[in-house]
């Protein structure tokens, strides 16, 4: 069902090596994340109570806010332009490579390109603010989100019948999520009917798994759930790519 | 038979794009696609590579139906895009790797190498797609395209905006996998490729197929008293009384 995933993942990432070079590609992803590191954290880090210190606190979560982003960003303007400017989505799709291969391929390429992002976040907070290593549940946590968002990156990618239509997605769901999920504060200061929703998004249950110190059955929990949703996400961007016509 | 189109009609928006085409080719044969800007050529040809579907009708080639895409099918095929589609951020040799191992090939340096040899388009192969000229692009498209040394070649308008120079070396180079048994379907505007090339063409105007034959068998029913040129022939047919007739 897979097979031929690793010729797409090569494509992808032989793109994206050659893209590196460029600063503007390679900082547009973390500018973000690292200016709110650096504005909250030194505007608000001595002001705002959670266990372990703010600056911890944030750090996770702009990994988590990292990984969303460059997992979806990069993934859904790849493929969109694939199709509108370079042309190419169709080599791809004309190649004997199954949809479910091709979407894994993709969105595992993404998922490198926003972890290998969460990775300079991480360092530098680690060199600044002494973050300390993350435990194996927020590990598994980012992986996972890397995916899902990668290969929700592909479905919209493909959705979109323009790069306007884009910002919808951006505006509607992404920055919510980025604000409201626990990156800059913990979930439980919502109101409760806010929070009862907030708490089953997927950057929510990242956010909670970055800052579980080992597998519990909490964490377990929101482990299976992420999960769930990335393989919901993933058979999303398959079904996208089973039903894509050019005209 | 290598390629059957059986009925095929196809709208998009409630347009009507093509209408109840139905055209075979034989196996070995180069047919030559005409017919004036949106008469249905382009889509004709994502319908055969099965970017797109018919919404109703069949398409086969070889056997293989087009709208279901077998791994068979996308194995037969190559396919020529109008417009250049390599990616731009890779030279040619290696967005040609990525497609070698897109189809699975045992040795892709080995055949990269060997295709841009015999395409010749070896000292080209380190550079990328806008550093080379028009001419080059499309042969070094049509080299990648047959990478896969599929059955059958889809080009569409392979010679345009090309110098008289650059478009007779397309032609050497197609005339030369018409001598390997290669069955190929080009769309043109040139009348001249046409006559060069094709053992049959077949004439589209509004979505409906008017004519298929040899080229000059369509000068003599055209014109069956006088000689006429095929652009003559091509004029009539477009926006002549005869076309009103025929239509």
């Amino acid at each position: 069902m897979l097979r031929g995933f690793s010729a797409v993942f090569y494509r992808e990432m032989q793109m994206l090596i050659s893209r590196i070079g460029g600063l503007g590609y390679l900082f547009s992803g973390l500018l973000f994340p690292m200016i709110y590191l650096l504005a909250f954290g030194w505007g608000l880090g001595d002001r705002v109570a959670v266990a372990g210190g703010y600056f911890a606190y944030l750090a996770k979560g702009m990994l988590a806010i990292t990984v969303m982003m460059n997992g979806f960003q990069q993934t859904a303007l790849s493929v969109s332009a694939a199709r509108f400017y370079y042309r190419n989505f169709s080599t791809l799709r004309l190649s004997p490579i199954s949809d479910s291969a091709l979407v894994f391929g993709i969105a595992l390429a993404g998922t490198v390109r926003a972890l290998a992002a969460a990775a300079v976040i991480f360092l530098t907070a680690r060199l600044f603010f002494g973050l300390e290593i993350l435990s194996l549940p927020g590990l598994g946590g980012l992986v996972l989100t890397a995916f899902a968002f990668a290969a929700f990156g592909v479905a919209v990618g493909l959705s979109i019948k323009g790069q306007e239509q884009f910002s919808i997605i951006i505006n509607f769901f992404i920055t919510p999520m980025t604000f409201f999920c626990g990156s800059f504060f913990p979930v439980a200061n919502l109101p409760e009917a806010v929070r009862q929703v907030v708490q089953f998004l997927p950057l929510s249950l990242t956010n909670q798994l970055l800052r579980a110190d080992s597998f519990g059955e909490s964490s377990l929990w929101e482990a299976g759930l992420l999960l769930a949703i990335t393989l919901c996400t993933y058979a999303y961007g398959v079904y996208r790519v089973h039903g894509y016509r050019e005209f | 038979m290598s390629i059957v189109v059986e009925n095929v009609n196809c709208s998009r928006k409630g347009r009507s794009i093509l209408h109840n085409v139905s055209l075979q080719v034989l196996a070995g044969e180069v047919m030559g696609l005409l017919g004036p800007n949106g008469a249905g050529k382009t889509t004709l040809i994502r319908l055969l590579s099965g970017l797109a579907r018919p919404d109703k009708g069949q398409i086969t080639i070889q056997g293989e139906d087009a709208a279901a895409r077998s791994v068979a099918f996308r194995r037969l095929l190559g396919l020529v895009p109008q417009e250049n589609n390599f990616e731009s951020e890779l030279t040619i040799e290696q967005s040609m790797l990525c497609y070698a191992r897109l189809y699975g090939l045992p040795e892709p340096a080995g055949q990269v190498k060997a295709i841009c040899e015999r395409f010749r388009i070896g000292e080209w192969r380190q550079k990328k797609p806008d550093k080379l000229s028009g001419g080059m692009k499309r042969r070094a498209m049509i080299a990648r395209a047959m990478l896969p040394d599929p059955q059958v070649l889809l080009l569409d308008e392979p010679s345009v905006g090309l110098d008289p120079d650059m478009r007779q070396e397309i032609w050497q180079l197609l005339k030369g996998l018409q001598a390997e048994g290669k069955t190929i379907l080009l769309t043109t505007h040139y009348m001249e490729e046409a006559e060069a090339l094709c053992s049959r063409i077949a004439f589209l105007r509004g979505g409906q197929l008017l004519y298929t034959g040899t080229c000059a068998d369509m000068r003599h029913w055209l014109s069956p008293q006088k000689a006429i040129s095929l652009e003559d022939a091509f004029v009539e047919l477009s926006h002549g009384q005869l076309a009103q007739e025929v239509g």
